[in-house]
């Protein structure tokens, strides 16, 4: 059949109209495609967020979960099943975020260029290099030293065989340091570890200096435990007393604050235990061993009737037979006595403490409910050694000013800024300055990294892997364990144990065979995790605790997610004797040396520092959050001030906010007043942390550091800094600031007259 | 001849009668799942099974042991399901949160770090598109779903938003290649809101 013209144009009009109309009808084709974003959209609500267990370093001895999104940390909260804290947690450790993504923080090895005198970037590889070549040309092995915080758990074994690898010495810095609250507890309950005080179960607690709800060893858990303390059920609400120079936040919370002379708290703790022999209220027996079997005789020189114990303590003798009868008094028991901060800071430090301890052993409370729980050894064998306990001792005052005489070659500072923390007299600049080399391992440039001569930039624990055996522990086997929570936030900084195994390789002390870790090569090098997981082993073949496990991938996973290990039925079965208090030949017990440094006669006063509650000792005045965090007494922010007596300032004319000159045979301070009535007349308080000048952008020009006038006071026997024995004299230099402070900022809601009831009225 | 032609227009209705009410038979590339620009297994991130290689035999792990998949929430990387109306698909940077750390050797990952590096956006082939003229809102489903006592056309209770999927979307997390399992059409629609009593004006999905 053939086509003809009209028909074959007819159907291809036909078929180019139906192409053309089909084609339309088509579905586009990007229709059919979904794109993926290269960067995540900003308003998308992300879907899920993770909480991962870890140990907090802000706040040592607490147990954290932090609320991980997108790979990013977001809050940190107390972890409910850690033992220490039991899901509560401080200030201290939310502002650990505010490390992690600090602006000032150190992202690269800085190395001082000779020609410049500045420190300038250089490349891992070259810093390890540099490193290792000062540690081999050392030349003599034992002119190393490294100067950490008191380390604990795995890392202070690795720093410590690290250390005896090149026959150095390790010290722990820490700035107001409780060198003497170690040795009187050491003395008392024959413990290398702090006990657990059980305050949540106590009926009447008395505290002397320890300012245990805000600063003092582990303030969450003694916090938590207050809470039980006062408001528990089921239990008659306990009562406090605080004996302290300052009135603290835990001076603010008791029933009873009693104000007394700095350096006389042993004085008074004995005067009580005076008193409780003597009126029959503990049997003389349980003074047996304190007093070397002279018992009551020995303790004649407390009497409270004694003009010098008035004079020591400032307390009369009534309120300190009320306080010793209702200490002992049956119907108050467990009574518990706890001491330390400021009463341990004088040169009786280590006689008070005793004192205070001691009347623990006279109310017959340890290792029962209510009373002093000793601590066990820690679960992991490797972990008890004398070796690595002692590496959580700080220094004393003695020790750093030795140093300086030793002729330290190389030094390795980790994490600790002793230049702004010892006092002048220590003299910790000069060995600095003396030392042929210097490397800080730190997160952030401070005053001693400044004067390093190689910087290596650290990860900030919540990048880190770690552990903790809490010291004071909960009164049973606690092995905490650190995790990264998020990757590296920079990808310069690196993990200071992964470091010191590293070196210990390149430096051929065979300090991973020491520590019984593969050798590994050079790509797979044996890390600190490696070492933490040698100790989790061992946890493991225990088999017992808070986690067991089939297979020990199961049991890791475990202590991860629950961050840590304990065993609650491990504690100290027990006890060793208490060492006699210090007994003169006449067979009494004698009198202590009580000394200040300073200016003597009008306007002079006891210089009382104390820790920050939100800043500690100044290692974490770099973070914002915690400079605003307001003082709990005085309400004060972003600055240091000056407690004195509203009265005293009066007379002496001074307001509030005036600058006053503080002075000390060791140096000039200045900083605002802050007037207060429940400061004791005889003292002035300041805050110690801030005057940092060289710690990031928010640290720096700050307040004034008052360990610049503290005097090199020490302890009788432990030679130990007695940070609390410097006078000062005060001036009004005439200046007026504005200080910050929150009170009074918002104004006081007015009660209509006829609602205010003097209960004075109703006795 | 006639016969032939006859059986050959029959099957061709019936493919197009097919395709029209349901899903096409699966013959010539009809309802296969689409090539993807990277051969993402879902069986890997949101399965929780043993994993299987191609010869069906079990994937071992570099100890020997048999490899899991990861058992992720569909919401994980679906975000937006219970919030809006697309479901959405995650950006690259998403991807890279756990790729920058893992999988890096793997030949379709270092597509998806090629395509991080220079800032390509990933194209990915549509499987489950609704005509123009129906919306439909993951979200409101989602809520349906999840609150107690509205049980799941298997009988099952939704707890989360992840529960829910599969009611349309069968399972995802053992498929290998994701592929439409429901023909999505109107009736399928409209069946399914009579059996909840949900509208069925027009309105409802044509606006």
């Amino acid at each position: 059949m053939g086509i003809t013209r009209r028909q074959f144009l007819r159907w291809s009009g036909v078929s180019t109209l139906g192409a053309v109309m089909f084609n339309g009808c088509r579905i586009p084709e990007e229709e059919l495609q979904i794109e993926s974003p290269v960067d995540m959209p900003e308003d998308l609500v992300s879907g899920i967020d993770n909480w991962y267990a870890t140990v907090c370093q802000h706040d040592m001895s607490s147990g954290i979960i932090v609320r991980v999104v997108e790979g990013r940390a977001k809050k940190i909260e107390g972890n409910p099943d850690y033992p220490m804290n039991q899901g509560r947690h401080s200030a201290r450790s939310e502002a650990a975020l505010q490390s992690l993504y600090h602006p000032d923080r150190l992202v690269e090895p800085l190395y001082r260029d000779q020609r410049l005198g500045q420190l300038v970037p250089i490349s891992w590889a070259s810093a390890r290099q540099i490193l290792s070549d000062k540690l081999a040309g050392l030349s003599d092995k034992g002119k190393f030293r490294i100067v950490t915080g008191p380390l604990r758990g795995h890392l202070a074994l690795l720093t410590s065989e690290f250390v005896k690898g090149y026959g150095g010495a390790h010290m722990a810095f820490e700035s107001l340091e409780q060198v003497t609250l170690k040795a009187a507890i050491k003395s008392v309950f024959g413990q290398n570890r702090l006990p657990e005080f059980d305050i949540a179960n106590a009926k009447h607690l008395v505290a002397f200096g320890a300012d245990f709800l805000s600063t003092w060893q582990a303030p969450v858990r003694y916090a938590r435990a207050y809470g039980e303390f006062r408001q528990g059920e089921s239990r008659r609400r306990g009562t406090h007393v605080q004996v302290d120079s300052r009135f603290s936040m835990t001076a603010a919370s008791a029933d009873e604050w009693v104000p007394v002379k700095p350096g006389g708290e042993g004085v008074l703790a004995l005067s009580m235990a005076y008193v409780m022999i003597r009126d029959g209220y503990v049997p003389s027996v349980h003074a047996q061993a304190l007093t070397d079997g002279k018992l009551l005789p020995a303790l004649d020189n407390f009497s409270p009737e004694n003009e010098s114990v008035r004079n020591a303590t400032g307390v009369d003798a009534s309120r300190i037979e009320t306080l010793a009868h209702e200490f002992a008094n049956p119907g108050n028991q467990p009574a518990l006595a706890i001491g330390g901060g400021s009463a341990g800071a004088h040169t009786s430090g280590l006689f008070n403490l005793k004192a205070i301890y001691a009347l623990n052993v006279l109310v017959n409370n340890i290792n029962s409910k209510g009373g002093v729980i000793l601590n066990p050894d820690p679960p992991i064998k490797e972990l008890s050694g004398q070796d690595v306990v002692s590496m959580g001792t700080p220094a004393s005052l003695e020790e750093w000013q030795s140093l300086s005489g030793q002729n330290v070659e190389v030094l390795m500072t980790r994490g600790v800024n002793p230049i702004h923390g010892l006092p002048k007299a220590a003299g910790f600049s000069e060995v600095m300055a003396n030392a042929s080399f210097v490397v800080s391992f730190a997160s952030f440039l401070d005053e001693t990294v400044a004067l390093a001569d190689l910087v290596l930039p650290e990860h900030t624990y919540l990048e880190d892997w770690g552990d903790d055996v809490p010291d004071p522990g909960p009164g049973y086997q606690v092995f905490g364990i650190q995790q990264p929570v998020v990757r590296p936030f920079h990808e310069g900084t690196r993990s200071f144990g992964d470091e010191l195994l590293i070196l210990g390789a390149s430096v051929a002390n065979d300090l991973t065979g020491i520590l019984g870790l593969e050798p590994g090569d050079e790509q797979i090098r044996p890390e600190f995790r490696d070492l933490l997981r040698k100790g989790a082993y061992d946890l493991w073949m225990q088999n017992r605790g808070s986690v067991k496990a089939e297979t020990f991938d199961g049991f890791w996973n475990g202590i991860l997610e629950r961050g840590g290990w304990w065993d609650m039925e491990e504690n100290v079965k027990s006890q060793s004797a208490p060492d006699p208090l210090p007994i003169g030949s006449d067979g009494k017990i004698t009198w202590p040396t009580i000394e200040f440094q300073g200016q003597q006669g009008v306007d002079t006063f006891n210089l009382l520092p104390f820790l920050s509650n939100s800043m500690m000792d100044g290692t974490l005045a770099h973070l914002p959050w915690l400079q605003a965090t307001p003082d709990p007494i005085t309400s004060m922010t972003w600055h240091s001030w000056v407690e004195i007596n509203s009265k005293t300032a009066k007379d002496m004319g001074i307001k509030e906010g005036d600058m006053l000159e503080l002075s000390s045979p060791s140096g000039i301070v200045e900083a605002p007043a802050y007037l207060h009535p429940a400061v004791p007349p005889w003292t002035v308080s300041v805050p110690v942390g801030q005057g940092h000048t060289d710690y990031g952008q928010y640290a720096s020009g700050v307040g004034v550091n008052i360990m610049n006038i503290i005097a090199p006071m020490v302890d009788a026997d432990t030679r130990a800094l007695a940070w609390a024995g410097t006078r000062v004299k005060v001036r009004n230099t005439g200046v007026n600031i504005d200080i910050p402070k929150f009170e009074g900022s918002v104004p006081s809601i007015e009660a209509e007259e006829g609602q205010i009831i003097q209960i004075t009225n109703l006795h | 001849m006639v016969a032939t032609g006859g059986l050959l227009l029959t099957l061709a209705g019936l493919f197009v009668v097919r395709a029209w009410w349901t899903t096409p038979f699966e013959v010539l590339g009809f309802g296969a799942a689409p090539e993807q620009p990277v051969a993402f297994p879902h069986t890997v991130h949101a399965g929780d099974g043993v994993l299987l290689m191609e010869d069906g035999h079990p994937k071992l792990n570099s100890d020997g042991s048999e490899a899991y998949g990861l058992g992720m929430d569909c919401t994980y990387c679906h975000r937006n399901v219970d919030k809006g109306a697309a479901a959405s698909v995650p950006p690259v940077e998403q991807c890279m949160d756990c790729h920058k750390a893992v999988g890096g050797d793997l030949q379709e990952v270092k597509k998806v770090i090629q395509a991080w590096d220079t800032r390509q956006p990933l194209v990915w082939e549509r499987v489950h598109r609704l005509p123009d003229h129906v919306r439909f809102v993951h979200e409101a489903h989602m809520r349906f779903f999840t609150q107690p006592g509205n049980l799941l056309p298997s009988g099952q209770q939704a707890l989360v938003p992840s529960d829910v999927c599969s009611t349309c979307h069968g399972d995802v997390a053992n498929m290998v290649e994701v592929n439409q399992v429901r023909s999505l059409k109107m009736g399928d629609c409209v069946d399914c809101h009579r059996d909840y009593s949900a509208p069925t004006d027009c309105v409802t999905c044509h606006y």
